[in-house]
């Protein structure tokens, strides 16, 4: 599982670059460095013998307001406490979990699920058929908006066949229905906990089947999760079987990146995650690092395809062109998070089509070509182009500390430098929390164009992305508001193929013409990142969305 | 505002108040009608407070729905009518705006402050939960920056033009210094380089003290600003020179005489710096990992979860009030000539 990525180098450092921020913040690693020799615990100084028990400090970036729920950092948490139906490996591929085998009928459309034998969940409920049932029936009442989002549209019913027995009915066929249920957003609870317990129970402490359960939740310090000692449902891609061998898990929450790194510097976290870009490469020069590329979509740049310049193919063709983007992403990001030139899908999804991110290098001449053919001849007194006495002006909007990070922000500044040449005059709007989930800048009046990510193990996350968005049925998640009922159909296409290998060439397609279109341009990859003490041995980051897994975690002497 | 009228009853001459009966009872109506008069400010004070919360938390734009339903999932879209309902049935945010004002004055009123939309937990649990270690930092933070001014005009005020003036410069940088910055600093140098202090700090003695400097220091610098010119005045003053033909030394002098004189000021300032010290402490507590009010008003803004925020402002209101009493109260101690009213 480690390195997921070939160790990645930037290749220029020496482009039109920003770095204010990042300078200072590079300035306190060396600070930090010039110090690693003193406070690092050292590497090699113990036996290496396997230490039973013991607790893990583990510190992380974010702390949502819920333990469960269809947020990824949601899912971060709620991995360490529920188990899913299925799990996927590193290479796409499907192994059981609470179910220990499953079989789709010919027409694709009845799954029968069947489970390990005496389940149970950490409230002395039995995990049946029937409790995973309910479960399905609890998300789409609404439990888990993100589910919804996955399956929605294809789940139809399910019921419990006998106590083992799961049969799960899909409206039409969907390949990619495996792959959805191994999110942790597909963590099944128990019915009891959910049907009896307050709400505020349910979004602290969700009752699982899982290799720990909640303890205290200290807001705005940590939660710890504690050993399920009955654990007996590890997924078939775990390093073993039965409870796991940590006591506990410290799961503390420190969103400043120098405390954060700092803490496992000086030895008071045993793990970090979000490992600080400035700080990388002194992390793996002394810690175990792991690095996951999310699959899915990666942060990319959603354009608005009916409302202000990205109207016109040409003018999104064009922007797509105007900047080099690797090298804006590698000096941001300080070459650790790899550049993603696929507006639609990420690297390390399964069905990425490599081409795709090739389409559109930096080519001033062919931009400035298309931007004359699309009528924006004119230049202004600073040199942005104009069209009937208009300014090509783009306004950018993203989530700054939510969606984006700083160095996020650093490329997008770094973009907006780049495409001027060009004639594009872009404007960033960096939106708080508050007003982007507020629907704020939803709408096609509010952006020029969007930066954003959505995490998916497959890539039927175009069918969520791109669905048409019609009055019928609307698809708030098509971000570029671009229907286009060809695409749509192959996509569809695509979730009901017979084999994955077909979906994957469809899903493949669909890439292709969206990029035609230029309705989506790709900046960087989303990532997950772990660094460990050496002397702590075996965590691994799931497949699915990158989420740190304790349960087969040991520490050395 | 009332520290100004008790000290004119104080200054005013007149003849020992407790020698007249009829004198004592006016004063205690006097002083009915003014504890009467600053309960009605106070009360005053927090309604404004709760009155511009709400009202901004309502009316900023954006839907109120839409984001309780987005941060759930994550996402950032547009809902639709029937995945909205379910909700603006359960909090009334389709109610006309008046009457969800009312109902927050009326749950106000009986101290309800309300079920937090994220947490779902009361309010007065999620504020009792975190203040402990907000109050603790607040006071911790006062009394270094009290420490460290006075030490330094003491030391240093009038004393050499050199040190005087070196001190007093540095008492401006101090003042300056951004707090985030500092408590970087201090964290790099003290905790991660020297391994003096955790990195974590947490709820421990051991990790309170960085953080209560990253806020004491800027704030010293404000106190010793303002101590300063007073001091140095007082030393000028009939009774300093009177105290040292009395044959008082010079350090005497400056501790039992001249301080006292100059640190009125300075109560002022701490006063409003109490409050500000509570809504600024999510800096330190976000560098230095520390559980606190800050933090959870900061996460509460930015997810709009008014309950939650109004509480805190509510809470923050109450403490201004509270620390300028406190500081009335101070300078009638200080000051034995307002005791007399």
């Amino acid at each position: 599982m480690k390195n997921r990525q070939p160790a990645y180098q930037p290749t220029s450092r020496s482009k039109t670059v920003k770095v204010g921020a990042a300078a200072s913040a590079a300035a306190l690693s060396l600070l930090l460095a010039a110090c690693g020799g003193q406070t690092t615990p050292a590497a090699n100084a113990g036996t290496g013998e396997k230490v039973d028990g013991g607790t893990i400090r583990y510190a992380h970036l974010q702390e949502p307001a819920c333990v469960y729920g269809g947020w990824v950092q949601q899912a971060f948490l709620s991995r360490q406490v529920l188990d899913s139906l299925v799990s996927q490996t590193e290479d796409g591929s499907i192994v059981p979990w609470l179910a220990e085998k499953w079989k789709v009928s010919e027409d694709q459309l009845t799954w029968t699920f069947t489970l390990k034998p005496g389940l149970e969940f950490t409230d002395g409920t039995p995990l049946d058929a029937q409790a995973v049932s309910d479960n399905f029936e609890f998300w789409q009442a609404g439990g888990n908006g993100t589910v919804q989002a996955h399956i929605g549209d294809y789940y139809s019913s399910s019921r419990a066949i006998d106590a083992k027995t799961l049969e799960v009915k899909l409206s039409d066929p969907f390949t990619p229905f495996l792959s959805a249920l191994s999110q942790g957003y597909f963590g099944i609870q128990s019915p009891t906990a959910l049907g009896t317990r307050s709400e505020a129970e349910n979004c602290e402490a969700p009752i699982g089947s899982g290799p720990f359960t909640v303890g205290e939740w200290k807001r705005g310090q940590s939660i710890t999760f504690n050993r399920n000692d009955a654990y007996n449902s590890a997924p078939q891609n775990a390093k073993h079987q039965g409870p796991a061998y940590v006591d506990s898990v410290v799961w503390s929450f420190i969103q400043d990146n120098t405390s954060r790194f700092g803490s496992l510097a000086s030895g008071e976290s045993d793990a970090i995650g979000e490992v600080p870009t400035v700080d990388f490469d002194t992390a793996k020069s002394q810690f175990d690092v792991q690095q996951y590329l999310t699959p899915g979509r990666p942060v990319t740049l959603s354009l608005n395809t009916v409302e202000g310049p990205f109207t016109d193919v040409k003018v999104r063709q064009a922007f797509a062109y105007s900047a080099d983007r690797k090298a804006v992403v590698d000096s941001a990001f300080l070459g650790v998070v790899p550049f993603e030139g696929n507006g639609t899908v990420s690297s390390s999804t399964p069905g990425y089509n490599p081409d795709v991110a090739v389409d559109y290098p930096f080519d001033a001449a062919k931009a400035n070509t298309l931007l004359d053919q699309a009528g924006w001849t004119e230049r202004s007194a600073e040199g942005t182009r104009t069209k009937d006495g208009k300014e090509l002006e783009v306004k950018i909007v993203f989530g700054l500390n939510s969606i984006v990070t700083a160095e996020g922000a650093t490329a997008l500044q770094n973009l907006q430098e780049q495409v001027k040449a060009t004639g594009f005059k872009v404007t960033l709007v960096p939106a708080t929390q508050a007003e982007l989930f507020s629907g704020q800048f939803s709408t096609p009046d509010s952006y020029d164009a969007q930066l954003g990510y959505w995490t998916s193990p497959h890539a039927g996350i175009l069918h969520i992305n791109f669905r048409q968005n019609t009055e019928k049925k609307p698809n708030p998640a098509n971000t570029t508001f671009y229907n286009n009922a060809e695409i749509e159909d192959i996509i569809l296409k695509a979730n009901s193929a017979k084999t994955t290998a077909e979906a994957n060439k469809l899903y493949g397609q669909a890439q292709q013409l969206l990029s035609d279109q230029a309705v989506a341009v790709g900046l960087y990859t989303q990532t997950s990142s772990v660094a460990s003490n050496p002397k702590l041995k075996d965590i691994w980051l799931e497949a699915s969305q990158g989420e740190p897994v304790f349960h087969d975690a040991y520490f050395t002497e | 505002m009332s520290i100004l009228e008790t000290r004119e009853n104080g200054l005013a001459p007149g003849t020992d108040p407790a020698s007249s009966p009829r004198r004592r009872d006016r004063h205690a109506i006097a002083g009915l009608r003014s504890l009467g008069t600053r309960l009605l400010t106070a009360a005053g004070v927090v309604w404004a407070a709760a009155t511009f919360t709400f009202l901004i938390q309502s009316l900023l734009p954006g839907d109120r729905a839409t984001l309780l339903l987005n941060q759930l999932n994550g996402q950032i879209q547009e809902r639709t009518a029937a995945e909205l309902a379910p909700i603006n049935e359960k909090y009334g945010f389709t109610d006309p705006l008046f009457v969800q004002y009312f109902r927050f004055l009326g749950d106000l009123a009986t101290g309800n402050l309300g079920i937090s939309y994220q947490l779902h937990k009361p309010v007065t649990e999620v504020i009792g939960d975190q203040i402990a270690p907000t109050i603790v930092l607040t006071f911790t933070s006062l009394l270094i920056a009290w420490v460290i001014s006075t030490l330094v005009i003491v030391g240093t005020a009038k004393r050499n033009r050199f040190f005087s003036s070196v001190a007093s410069g540095l008492e401006a940088l101090a003042a300056g210094l951004p707090q985030y910055w500092l408590g970087v600093i201090l964290l790099v140098v003290f905790a991660l380089n020297l391994g003096l202090f955790p990195v974590v700090g947490g709820t421990g003695i051991g990790g309170l003290l960085l953080p209560a400097l990253t806020l004491g220091i800027p704030l010293a610098g404000f106190l010793g600003q303002v101590i300063r010119t007073e001091f140095e005045s007082g030393m000028d003053q009939p009774f300093a020179l009177t105290a040292r033909m009395r044959g008082m030394g010079d350090t005497g002098v400056r501790l039992r005489h001249v301080l006292r004189h100059s640190v009125l000021p300075g109560i002022t300032l701490s006063g409003w710096a109490l409050g500000s010290l509570f809504s600024g402490a999510v800096i330190a507590e976000s560098i230095f990992t520390r559980p606190g009010l800050g933090k959870v008003l900061v996460t509460a803004v930015n997810s709009r979860d008014l309950p939650v925020v109004c509480g805190i402002v509510i809470l923050v209101a109450v403490i201004y009030v509270l620390a300028n009493l406190l500081v009335d109260i101070a300078y009638t101690l200080i000051d034995p000539r307002l005791k007399k009213s």
